[in-house]
């Protein structure tokens, strides 16, 4: 049961990461980013090359490599987010909703079969010098019993939702992020850079998402190319279920269903997984239509 | 746009009429299957198989007096893409077709290539279904679900010792069929399943299930499904601190898979056909897919290269390419293969499935 519990709270801070995404820029744009997905697999492939590099130049200690694959990941996905935001949503910013819709879920498809083509269309293996250690590291405490690796998805979660808060609150990036989303206008009158700010709340989100491919790339050992998909669905619907436009709606969504995913796993059967998480996604809607914690709209960066 | 509209249709016309007249001095094979996504390696296989063997038959003047042309089709592993894929064959006017790989292909795709008067042998798909529907021009160059279950089962009761298995599978009709014979023989046998669930075919994290088996007293897992997906089953179960075998069928048997599991993995068992590494008629095969491909030849390439031989040698002792006369002619007699002789019976079944028990010995598979 408690190993049950685990699982799903690991599953979860991983949907959770990707949820804060979504929620990033719905909060300031009123739009879904669907590539964004793309942005957790481009991590995933990200970190896998990184170790494989320092792995080649000789860096071997875990300590160092890790976190080293881990920033490259998040750099890059920052930065193809960005393109992302130029390129799917900025030339259409007057457009239609349904145009950046439409673009982002084109540029999905590019990302992913620009992978595919370049990389591998079948799955690559992630460094096993590097998750094997961390995923076989076990400790018992009473009848827990939980992996290093999954410590570190916990713990890094953790920080890096903190570190998200600390943004949002108390720098002036997150104050200006706040004052774009409460009134795009109001804070363009006001000197702000629009346009770059959305571009930071796209490389925000993408980071966050960078950071949750390469802890998903350690924990499955195996990576790819259509990854993105399924994880960004139903980081979709955490983000949802969470109330859309709110972050800790986003943690609260992403914890909510990977626990359901998982108890339902271990109660009823694999079979009913998706099924139950969806259901309850539906469940909370019919009842909360601006999702659980969605009714602080002033407050939605 | 009007004049360049008529002027595409006219296009069209003359491609068309080039391509009945080139019907007549061709003879064309269709080779469907996936080889692009996550079935994409071990799909490829075979029909890299087929392709060596038409070049050598190319090279000996082809069948009939006429060279054999492919038309090469990806279904992407895609129900719906393999229907496309059947038509665009049909409108090719193909003759006979070799595919396609996945269970779930070939069944919607098979009733389009019959419904044409088209002969299909497929190299891969092993779902019983496939052949049990009566299409008289349908046969498989493998064995079938429930003859790999019989097998995994009983090596599983009676060489493992193992008497309460979970059997996971991922909801497709090649892993949920093979899971389903594996249960239905394993019960006979008088072992009981604790865990019986479809965990789908995109998922990658079976610590839940793993979890539950354990708590259910499984002793062993059968995985119902492909390589991409039991490879990292495998290494979850030992990080799981779950100790028990993995039992898998023909879906699992890909160099791929011991990338991932390692080389030390040494309790993953698979049913497949017999060993050909050693076998001195397998050898200029081995050496020519190498040569072509930069690769070593995996079990599938084999199934696609014997399948091949085997469709071009009826059509040659038929001395047409009609499907009915083919068809009979294929199953009216025994047809060597690299792999041993085989025949085909009224369903278009292999008439003796030639499973074996392999694991994966010093990084590579091995008959156990």
């Amino acid at each position: 049961m408690l190993e049950t519990l685990v699982n799903g709270l690991s599953r979860g801070a991983i949907y959770a990461l990707v949820a804060l995404g979504y929620t990033m820029v719905y909060g300031i744009l009123g739009m879904i980013n669907f590539a964004h997905g793309e942005m957790f697999m481009l991590g995933m492939f990200a970190s896998a090359f990184a170790l494989g590099a320092l792995g080649s130049a000789g860096l071997v200690s875990v300590g160092l490599t890790l976190p080293i694959a881990i920033l490259v990941a998040m750099a890059l996905s920052a930065g193809f987010g960005a393109m992302n935001e130029r390129m799917a949503y900025r030339k259409l910013r007057g457009a239609h909703l349904l145009a950046p819709l439409t673009s982002a879920i084109g540029m999905s498809i590019v990302l992913q079969n620009f992978v595919m083509l370049s990389v591998t269309k079948g799955k690559k293996d992630f460094p096993q010098s590097v998750s094997a250690p961390l995923a076989d590291t076990r400790w018992s405490i009473g009848p827990l019993n939980i992996s290093a690796l999954q410590v570190l998805i916990l713990g890094s979660t953790f920080v890096l939702m903190i570190g998200l808060w600390f943004v949002i609150q108390r720098t002036r990036l997150g104050i200006a992020l706040r004052a774009v989303a409460q009134d795009r206008t109001m804070a363009s009158l006001c000197g702000m850079k629009v346009d770059h700010l959305i571009t930071w709340a796209f490389m925000i989100g993408s980071a966050l998402a960078a950071a949750a491919g390469t802890m998903v790339a350690m924990y499955q050992g195996v990576i790819r190319f259509d990854a993105g998909y399924t994880l960004g669905l139903k980081a979709f619907a955490a983000a949802v279920l969470g109330g859309i436009g709110n972050i800790p709606g986003a943690v609260l969504g992403g914890l909510l269903i990977g626990l359901a995913e998982d108890l339902t796993t271990s109660a009823v059967g694999a079979d009913w997984k998706h099924t139950s998480s969806f259901a309850l996604l539906i469940l909370v809607l019919l009842l909360r239509p601006r999702g659980l914690l969605g009714e602080r709209v002033a407050d939605k960066v | 746009m009007k004049p360049f509209h008529s002027k595409l249709t006219a296009a069209f016309a003359v491609l068309a009429l080039a391509g009945c007249q080139k019907k007549a001095d061709t003879i064309k094979i269709g080779l469907a299957g996936v080889q692009t996504g996550s079935d994409g390696e071990i799909g490829a296989a075979p029909i890299r198989g087929s392709q060596i063997a038409i070049d050598e038959w190319n090279a000996k003047g082809g069948v009939l007096g006429k060279p054999i042309e492919t038309v090469n089709r990806d279904d992407e592993g895609k129900p719906d893409q393999a229907v496309a894929v059947a038509n665009e064959l049909v409108s090719a006017q193909v003759c006979a077709v070799l595919g396609h790989f996945n269970s779930g292909c070939s069944l919607p795709a098979s009733d389009i290539y019959n419904q044409a008067g088209i002969l299909q042998l497929t190299p891969a798909s092993t779902n019983p279904t496939i052949t049990e529907r009566g299409l008289p021009h349908l046969f498989r160059a493998c064995g079938r679900d429930d003859q790999q279950g019989v097998v995994s089962a009983a090596f599983a009761f009676d060489s493992l010792k193992v008497t309460q298995v979970a059997i996971l599978h991922d909801k497709t009709a090649y892993g949920q069929g093979l899971a389903e014979a594996f249960k239905k023989s394993f019960e006979a046998k008088g072992g009981k399943a604790v865990v019986f669930e479809g965990v789908g075919s995109d998922e990658l994290d079976f610590r839940a299930s793993i979890a539950a088996l354990k708590a259910a007293g499984g002793q062993a897992v059968f995985w119902g499904g492909m390589y991409k997906q039991g490879g990292p089953l495998y290494k979850q179960m030992r990080q799981g601190d779950f100790k028990g075998a993995l039992l898998g069928g023909d879906g699992i048997y890909e160099t791929e898979l011991i990338k991932t599991v390692g080389p030390k993995a040494d309790s993953v068992f698979i049913t497949f056909g017999p060993d050909f590494n050693g076998l001195p008629v397998a050898k200029p095969f081995l050496a020519a897919y190498k040569a072509k491909y930069g690769q070593e030849a995996g079990g599938y390439a084999i199934y696609g290269y014997d399948a091949a031989n085997v469709l071009l040698l009826a059509i040659k002792k038929a001395g047409t390419t009609n499907a009915d006369t083919v068809s009979k002619m294929l199953r009216s007699q025994e047809w060597p293969t690299l792999a041993g002789s085989i025949s085909f019976d009224e369903k278009g079944d292999l008439k003796k499935a030639n499973y074996v028990i392999w694991t994966i010995r010093e990084g590579k598979f091995a008959v156990r």
